[in-house]
This record gives C-alpha cells, structure tokens and sequence, in this order.
C-alpha cells in the first residue's frame, strides 16, 4: 500500500502509540483487502460502545488510546450504549452501570460526538458521494443504499481507527466497479406494512450471500421502509448495499442471475421470526433502528389521548438529537405513560434484568435477534398492532 | 533425524520467536471461546477447551465472530497471558487487528495441519517462515 511520508511517520510512531496502533490496523486491514491508499472520510460512526455487548476486555484498550493522545480526527459517532440515564439505569444493577458509564467517559475523552445512536444521518446526512468509515450496519446499509454515500461495514476496531486517522483503505465498495448489482431481485409479494419490507431483509439477507442486489417491486417506499428493509438485510446476511432506483439500472452490463421473491417466502419469514402468540408481552418496543422525528409524530399521532396498559411496557426509542427536535410529540406520547428511550434500544440493554420475558417489536432486526440476545419470546407485527397491544381501547 | 520442514506463508505482524505450537483445527472466536482472565479456552464444544493459549505459537484455520474478540487479544497481552505468535490459514479482519493491536506476530496462508500441538516451532513473521524444530511426532517414533 502507497502511504505518504505523513502517514509514514504516523505507522513509525512519531505521533505516539494511539495514532500508530490505528494507522497499522487501516494499513494491515487494507492489504489484507487489496487497497492500494489511504482515503479521507468525511465521517466516522463507531459501534461497540454497549457494554452489554463488549463486557470487560475492551476497556483496557480503549484507555489506553485515550491515554497516549487517541482523539478522534474527523467528525465521530457513537452506536447506542447499553442503559437510558433516564429511565433504565436505576432499575439496572449499580456495577453494570457504573462499568457503562466508564466506556462513555473513555469515548468523551478522546473526543467522540454521545449521540449513542444507530442512525447517525439524522443528525448530519452524509452528502452524495461522501467516503465514510461507519460501522453499525443498518446505518451502513442506508447510508449506502438511501443516502448515496460510500462506506465498507466497519468493525469496531476498524471505525474507531478510522476515527482516529480520519482515512480508511480505499478498498470494497469504496471503489466504483465493486457497488454494481450483481443480482437482480423481482418482489412480487406486496409490501404495505414496514414488517413487509423487514421481512423481505430477513429473506434476502438469508439467500443472497454477499451478492448486491438489484431490487425492483418495492413500490414507493418511505425512507423509513427502506431503514426497515436494510436493517434486516444486514443482519440476516453479508449484503452492505442495494440498488432501487433507475439510475443503478443503467450501471448492469450483463444480464445477471435473477430470483423472485413471492407472497408465500415473506409470509414464512414471518412464522420464522415469530417465537410466542402472546396477546399481552412483557413489552412492546418500536424504533428499532432509532425512529426517525417522522416515525415519532406519526406514533403521537396514533396514541392522541391513549393510555398504556398496566403491566405492559411501551418503549420509543430513538437518538437525544430527535427527542429534543420532537419535544412536543415526546410529552404527548409519554403522558400516555410510553416511554421515549434514548442512548440505547431493547437489543443492546438488559432486558432480561428488567424481567422482560416476551417482546413484540416493528423491527424485524430485533426480532432476528431478541431470542439470542435478549433470550426473550418475540413476535413480529406492525406499528398499528403493537399499538393495538399497548394501549387501553 | 530430517532436515526441519519449513512453512512459507505471508507475514502480517512483524517480530519472530521460538516456541511450542497449540494447533486447533477449528477456527476460534477470541469472544466467548477464550477468557481473557486465565487465557484458557473456555467453550466446552472447542476441541481445544482447558487449554492455555499463554505463550503458545497458536495455530488455527482462521477467527469467526464478533470484532470484540480483537480487544480479547489487547486484553490477554496486557496480562501476560498472549499467545507468542498466531498462525493462520486465511486472515479475517478480527484476528488481524487483534495482532496488530496487541503486537502479535502472524502469518497467514499456512497449511496448519502440518503442524501439531506440542511441536517446537521457529516463527519469522518478517519472512513469513514457520520452522518445526522438533516434531511431536518424530518424538513419539523414537520411543516405539
């Protein structure tokens, strides 16, 4: 790999061992990937900030960068954590708390934005073109696929070096003749709910390897669909981008492999990632990825003078950047007794220790996930029927 | 006794060391298979479950999973608990920046089943070389 006499001096430690350690990742990474140079990143997202998710053995190394001058270089988000300092953290054991907010400290320190949030292009859009280095890989997808920026699907360690050096490899999709569609996908079920378009992620991420499609039948989907649809494409599978729109038609030179997807595969996707039938879960959880300020007028909108079941849990989670823009739909849905989270969402906290055995979510990401990670029962169903569940007639 | 063979693969991580080689034929995932409190592998369904990495040129196909497992690797160096030298098949990202970050040497594009546990081996990562000095196998035929 080309390095200017700059990031040279860097790799050899002239600049101290936090700036080193990241320019060796960006330059090991990039040969192990074929990149042929160091490119600069209009921004970094950094994933692995929940310690729920990363337990004891990250610390050490984060510290140790915020302690030889680790200060990130370009404009730099951070992935949720794993509490609410609003709601959750009192009802979450002291140590857990106390071993989070370490994390956080560490982060602030070397510089880097407490957005705690997986849809960072709510806060600043990455403009058309721009060269990211974002981990989280819904945001990676959108930012790909909807936003028409350029990112790989960092790591942690990869974005946090990023982070640091402000370049990342010029490799992957970085590079033109490697973001063309390889597959074309015709969706001939019909698409009216967000869970109908997390359902096709699901079934694509699971079928399409790490092959970029070409997907033609989305209807006219709203942005929020589209997050709907590449948050479970990234997460079901390998796939970092999808085409959708004419412009990327232009870009197939060959007639490519092409699979259809009917009414029958996003109904079975459906059973697959629905664990209980319950009428009543332990908790209802919608925003997942963050809602967008959208989503949450739409759900004040909804609830109008509602009021939350008892015994059931009703969480909106989204970004403090989005809970400030939308104050007035925040009172709204909260006077319902909902609760607007921030800096964390149903996946990346304790779930279990809050006693939340069974979960009915919007998100088919989430309910990919939650039997794992949450070791809670789920079920998969629309905004209108997990408001259907929370809220008293 | 023959001449010692020698492995050619592609240095990642710079630096050289002898020492005895823990060979898994099962890639590792550094979250969750290895604590890095005591270095042993702790995931009862690895075939290398109970034993210590510590010291070990660790010889495995190639890591798997979440990309914490490479502050795994900071964390055992800073104990004293790293392995010597890694060495690998194919390089994955997660184990590449765990060398990296925790000063590892490496080498890919091995075939590690050349190797066994408990062989001494020379590692030259600036060349790419693994030497086996003295085979556990070679050992086990002077004794019958």
């Amino acid at each position: 790999m080309y390095l200017t006499r700059e990031e040279e001096r860097i790799y050899n430690g002239e600049h101290g061992w936090a700036k080193q350690v990241c320019m060796k990742i960006l330059v090991k990474l990039g040969e192990l990937f074929g990149a042929s140079r160091l490119i600069p990143v209009e921004s970094a997202h950094v994933s692995g900030v929940s310690y729920k998710t990363l337990g004891d053995a990250p610390t050490d190394f984060l510290e140790a960068l915020a302690n030889t001058g680790g200060k990130a270089a370009v404009e730099a988000t951070l992935n949720p954590q794993s509490l609410d300092p609003q709601h959750l953290a009192e009802r979450l054991p002291e140590n857990l708390v106390k071993n989070q907010l370490k994390l956080c400290e560490i982060f602030k320190k070397m510089g880097f934005e407490t957005s705690y949030t997986c849809t960072p292009y709510y806060i600043k859009t990455p403009a058309k073109g721009a060269h990211l280095a974002w981990a989280e890989s819904s945001a990676v997808v959108y930012a790909n696929s909807v936003l028409g920026a350029w990112t790989n699907r960092e790591g942690g360690p990869s974005a946090l070096a990023a982070a640091i050096i402000g370049k990342t490899p010029d490799c992957g999709i970085h590079r033109a003749e490697n973001r063309k569609p390889k597959i074309l996908v015709e969706v001939k079920a019909p698409l009216e709910k967000e869970t109908d378009y997390g359902a096709l992620g699901i079934y694509l991420g699971k079928v399409l390897e790490d092959k970029i499609p070409f997907i033609t039948g989305l209807g006219k989907p709203t942005p929020e669909s589209l997050k709907q649809l590449g948050a479970a494409l990234a997460s079901a599978g390998m796939v970092n981008m999808f085409h959708h729109d004419g412009a990327a038609a232009k870009t197939i030179e060959k007639p490519l492999e092409k699979i259809t997807v009917e009414p029958k595969n996003l109904q079975e996707t459906v059973e697959e990632l629905t664990t209980t039938s319950t009428k009543k879960p332990d908790l209802v959880f919608v925003g997942c990825p963050h809602c967008s300020l959208s989503e949450i007028r739409e759900i004040a909108e909804k609830i109008g003078d509602k009021k939350v079941m008892e015994g059931v849990e009703f969480w909106v989670c989204t970004s403090r950047h989005i809970k400030e823009k939308a104050k007035n739909y925040v009172q709204r849905i909260e006077a319902s007794g909902a609760k607007i989270i921030t800096d964390t969402c149903a996946v990346v906290t304790w779930t279990d220790r809050l006693g939340v055995k069974t979960i009915i979510t919007n998100s088919a990401k989430t309910a990919h996930y939650a039997p794992t990670l949450n070791k809670a029962e789920v079920k998969l169903a629309s905004l209108e029927e997990c408001l259907k569940t929370a809220l008293k007639e | 006794m023959a001449s010692p063979v020698i492995l050619h693969g592609r240095g990642i991580v710079e630096g050289k060391c002898v020492a005895e080689a823990l060979v898994s034929t099962k890639p590792i995932s550094f979250l969750g298979d290895v604590d890095p409190a005591t270095g042993k592998i702790i995931e009862r369904r690895h075939s290398l479950y109970g034993k210590c990495v510590k010291d070990k040129v660790l010889c495995f196909p190639h890591g798997h999973g979440s990309t914490v497992g490479s502050y795994v690797l900071y964390s055992l160096a800073k104990n004293g608990l790293a392995p010597k030298a890694i060495i690998n098949r194919r390089a994955d990202p997660v184990i590449v920046v765990g060398a990296v970050i925790a000063n590892i040497p490496m080498i890919d594009q091995v075939d590690v089943n050349q190797i066994r546990t408990g062989d001494l081996v020379e590692v030259d990562a600036h060349k790419g070389t693994v030497k086996v000095l003295k085979s556990t196998a070679e050992e086990l035929a002077k004794c019958t």
